[in-house]
Order: structure tokens, then sequence, then C-alpha cells
């Protein structure tokens, strides 16, 4: 069976666990998207996203083994991620005030809504570097990569009520920072 | 006290010496006149010179022109008298330990409050304070209110903790708020594990295998 | 951190319709609704994959070398052991001490420690580090990216204390360590970065 775009994550794990370690090329370009949109809004910073995103990779690959549900690849990845997130947010390796990206440089050919969405978007990633790690995490995987509370459960091994007040006092905080800056 | 003014007699010309010395070459030949006379008057006045070298010896790297240079040093200048003042309000007898002058400087520049700065000198009776103080001071980069960073620091010395014990003392603190919790919760925990906060990491055999000193040459 | 209104979580939660909201409530939802999207809006990165690829087509370490990397490694480790483990684990640690693997390094006197550099700066020629512990001198510690990865180290043995610096990044730019935690104004407009070097025998 050769592995396609069209192939489902169930039939990818087979196929790398059966020995074509190139296969899991494809998990990558799958995935990487929303790995690493979800590690630069945990970490704030881009390069530190694309670090932690890259050895998760490399993680779940020698340890595919273990992924008990194939077909939740995704939320099995995202677990690996997050959790290398948090530990490195824990010992404090990133600097995690700041983005990597400087502020948004005016270009002629920028509107002016887009430049006001460029500053909103900061304001919005400086209220979430706010938030302690496990409300930035709660909030990001809802209203971001869009898990449902069942898959954030499978991905922070916390129960939906514990997830749902964490969501509950992200939104509050970043709606307190949204007002102020009105 | 003598000793030391005997001392002190002794390495102020060799100090005056050694400035123009390692300015030359490295700072505007403008700024040095000035710089030098700026570091006599210091060793005059009992307070260290090497703050003030060394801040015209920057400027000059960053390549900033002679008249910032000369105000940079001024400021310097000022903050180390202003830094003598402190110690001498907080108990310590003149003439100000130089290092410790140093040190509070360090500590103001970081900004500490002067009043916070006292109660950390005068809870250590003796030198050194450096520690202590860049304990206080990192946790007030970490946004804990400094006269509660200070009574952490100020517990944790009756607690015998000492020198750089005091510097995991704020990590542990910083960790914590990292780990989710408030301010408040953070200093109450580490205060409670107290003496006991975990220590730093030595560094690894691999890294002092790899460790050079400035000037040795890069390894191929 | 103010607790808003139960309805707004059930609107985003899908429990509500936000068409069934008085105007205020309904702008809430709109304003975290917006926020979300914001984050959400994807973020340009180049494929991981060829990266990932090579990583995985490495030979993985034999576990003997990852043993020795583990311990080797520094942790914040809290144990709670009986004295004869203690005793054991002394032990190994000085049996390793004692056949050091590799070299032995410079020796480090009792006042000295070592000072850790690392910065990222890919696509960086050169990058040097330029403070108090070196007479603000450039060029004369510079960092290295050994694996060409963008990220610069250096390890310094330098006296126990406190230090002012930045990096230097292509013989030009000076640039503060953005993994510091500690920074002071320079008096020139701009931040130095502190660090406090410790003892490394105590």
């Amino acid at each position: 069976m050769d592995v396609t775009a069209a192939s489902s994550d169930a039939e990818v794990v087979a196929r790398v666990l059966g020995g074509d370690g190139e296969a899991f090329g494809l998990v990558v370009r799958r995935y990487e998207a929303g790995l690493l949109r979800f590690a630069a809004r945990m970490l704030g910073s881009r390069d530190a996203a694309a670090d932690a995103v890259a050895e998760s990779f490399v993680r779940a690959y020698r340890h595919l083994a273990s992924c008990r549900e194939p077909a939740r690849l995704r939320t099995w990845l995202y677990r690996i991620v997050a959790n290398r997130c948090k530990s490195q947010l824990a010992r404090r390796q990133i600097a995690d005030v700041s983005l990597d990206e400087a502020p948004p440089v005016a270009d002629p050919a920028d509107t002016e809504r887009d430049l006001e969405r460029a500053e909103q978007l900061a304001l919005v990633q400086r209220a979430l570097v706010r938030l302690s790690p496990e409300k930035r995490e709660a909030f990001l995987l809802k209203h971001v990569e869009g898990l449902s509370y069942e898959e954030m459960a499978a991905v922070t091994g916390e129960r939906i009520p514990t997830l749902k007040m964490r969501v509950h006092r992200a939104r509050e905080a970043l709606l307190q920072v949204l007002e102020d800056h009105e | 006290m003598r000793v030391w003014l005997g001392l002190a007699l002794v390495a102020a010309p060799l100090a005056a010496q050694s400035a123009r010395g390692r300015l030359e070459g490295r700072v505007p030949g403008a700024a040095i006149p000035v710089v030098d006379s700026l570091v006599q008057r210091a060793l005059a006045e009992g307070l260290p010179a090497e703050p003030l070298i060394q801040k015209a010896l920057e400027g000059g790297a960053k390549q900033v022109t002679a008249p910032r240079i000369v105000a940079a040093v001024q400021v310097s200048l000022g903050q180390l008298r202003d830094a003598r003042d402190l110690l001498i309000r907080a108990g310590d007898e003149p003439p100000a330990t130089p290092s410790e002058v140093t040190t509070v400087a360090w500590a103001v520049r970081r900004g500490l409050p002067g009043p916070v700065v006292e109660r950390v000198v005068a809870a250590l009776p003796r030198p050194p304070r450096a520690s202590a103080m860049h304990a206080v001071a990192d946790l007030a980069a970490h946004h804990f209110d400094p006269d509660s960073a200070a009574d952490l620091i100020i517990a944790a010395i009756g607690q015998g903790l000492v020198r750089e014990r005091l510097l995991d003392v704020s990590a542990a603190a910083a960790h914590e708020l990292q780990r989710g919790h408030t301010h408040a919760e953070a200093l109450a925990l580490v205060r409670r594990e107290l003496p006991n906060v975990p220590a730093s990491p030595k560094p690894t055999r691999s890294a002092v295998a790899r460790a050079r000193r400035p000037g040795d040459a890069t390894p191929p | 951190m103010n607790a808003i209104d139960l309805r707004i979580h059930q609107a985003l939660d899908g429990e509500l319709a936000p068409a069934a909201l008085s105007a205020e409530l309904r702008r809430a939802v709109e304003r975290l609704a917006t926020a979300a999207d914001l984050l959400a809006a994807p973020l340009p990165f180049p494929s991981l994959e060829a990266r990932v690829m090579t990583l995985i087509r490495r030979p993985v370490p034999s576990r003997v070398r990852r043993l020795v990397r583990w311990l080797a490694t520094p942790r914040a480790v809290t144990f709670r052991v009986r004295p004869v483990w203690s005793l054991a684990f002394a032990a190994v640690v000085a049996l390793l001490t004692l056949f050091p693997i590799g070299h032995a390094g410079p020796d480090i006197g009792e006042h000295e420690g070592i000072a850790q550099f690392v910065g990222r700066f890919p696509g960086a020629q050169s990058v040097h580090v330029v403070g108090s512990f070196n007479d603000w001198r450039p060029g004369s510690i510079a960092l290295e990216d050994v694996d060409q990865d963008g990220v610069w180290r250096a390890t310094v043995v330098l006296p126990a204390g406190a230090y002012e610096y930045m990096f230097v990044v292509d013989g030009e730019r000076w640039v503060p360590d953005h993994l510091a935690e500690r920074l002071v104004a320079d008096e020139f407009g701009r931040e130095n970065s502190i660090v406090i070097v410790r003892p490394a025998r105590r």
C-alpha cells in the first residue's frame, strides 16, 4: 500500500511502523501548520516554536508505537507539543514576554485595516502571554486549534470541568485587556 | 581602617595611571582628559574607579560620541555617590567599602527603591551583599513588589542562606510564577520551603570542557 | 480579573445563540471571537519536513551514550532517598568524575565560574559577546554555531561576580541577550544584559 495525501492517519502510522520511515514526512506536512501556530502562540516566539515542533515530531516518530489510537494521531501530536511548550516555559528557556516578530512595518500597500489588524494581534498576543501556561494552552486549543473538550482532555490529561474553568478564566482575562485598550 | 586607607593611597596613583592607559585608543581622545579627571575625583572620595572606566570603555566600544561618554561617566559617578550615601544612612561605617558601593549602585540601577536597598543592607551587617541585592532585584524584575521581595530574601538570610543561595531563592519564586501561581502565592510557597529551595545545577562537565577564557584562541 | 456573564461563555461554547443576547453581551462575544480569529490566522513558516526527516534518518545514539548524556545534563531534581541509595548514587557520580570522558577542560579557580551565552541569530556570520568581563572589547569572545542551526553559543570561564554585556552580531549590530532576565539601562539609550557568574566549586 502506498501512502498518499489521501491516506488516513491510521494508514500512514501503520506504514511507518511497518518500516517505511519516509512515510512520516506526510505526517509532518499534514500537521505542521497547526502545531507551529499553536506552539508560536504558546511560546511567543517563532524560532522557539519551530524548534519545539521539530523536536516533537522527532519524538513522535521514535515513540510512534506508543500512539494507542492512530486514528487520533492529531490529538497525540498536540499532546507532545503542548507538553514540550509547557516544560520549556517552566524552565524559563523562553523570554516569554516579547515575540520575535518586529513591530509591523508600514508598507504603502498596507491598508489601514491591515495595520489595525496587526496592532490588534500584537495586543491579543501580549494579553495571551500574560496568562498562565495552562490557561493559555486551554484558550488556544479551544478557540484557535478548534479542539473539542474531549480532545482537549486527551491532549492535557485534565478533566473537562477543569478545562472549561481554564477556558472561562482565559476569556475573562483577555476580555479585560481588550476592553481596557478600547 | 588604617590599613585600608594605606592601601587606598597606594592604589590611587596606580589606578590613575592605569585609567589613561586603558582608555587610550579605545575611547575618543576628546573624552579621555575629562573621564580621567572624573576617575581621579572618584578615587579622592574613596569611591571605586572601575565602574567609571568600564562605562567609558563601553561607550567607546559602542562608538558613542565623546560628549555622551562624558555624560554617562558623570551619571555613573553620581550613582556611586548616591550609593555611598545610602550605605552610610543604612548603618555602614564610613568610609563605605568600594565593592559595596558598586553593589548598591547596581541595585538602584536595576530599579530597587532606596528604602528597600537600605533594608537589605541593614539586614546584612557584614558584606558582601551583592547576591542579596541581585536576588531582590531579580524578584523586582519579575514584578514582585520590592518590599515583599526584600522580605523574602531577608527571611532567607535569617534561615542561614548566604551568597549565591539567595539567588536560588529568587529563582524558585520566579519558577512558581511560571507555573501559574500569583506573586503572593509564589512568595508564600518559597517562604514555606526555606531553607530548602532547590540549588541551581552546577555546570556540566561538557560545559566545563568547552569553556574558554576571554582571549583564548577559538578551537578549530 | 472580573468574572463575566455566564451567557457569554455559553455563546462561545455554542450552547446559546448570540442573537439571543443583549447588544452589550454580543459585543463581548464578538470581541473574543475576533481575538480568536486573529490568533488563528496561519503563520507563515518554512516547512519543517526536511529538518525533521534529516533528524529521523540520523542513527539513534547507543543506550550507553544516552545514559551518559542524561547523567551529565543538569536538572533541578529533589530526591528523597534512603541513605543507602544516596551512597550508591554518590559512588556512581564519583566513578564518572574519576574517569572523565573527553577533555578535562580548563582548571577553574576557587573564585571562578562558568558563564554560558546563547543567542538565536539565524543568518548571522559572526556573533561575539562583549561586556565588562572583557573591557568591552569587541571580538575577544566569539560565539559558535556548531551545527549551523542559527543558535550561537559560548562557554566562558570568568571570575565570580556580576557583569553587563551585549551581543554583537556581524561586527556591527549590538543586541541585548533576549534570554537573560536581567536588564539595565546603559546610559547610551540601550539596555545591557546582566550575567551573574557563580563560583563553580561552591
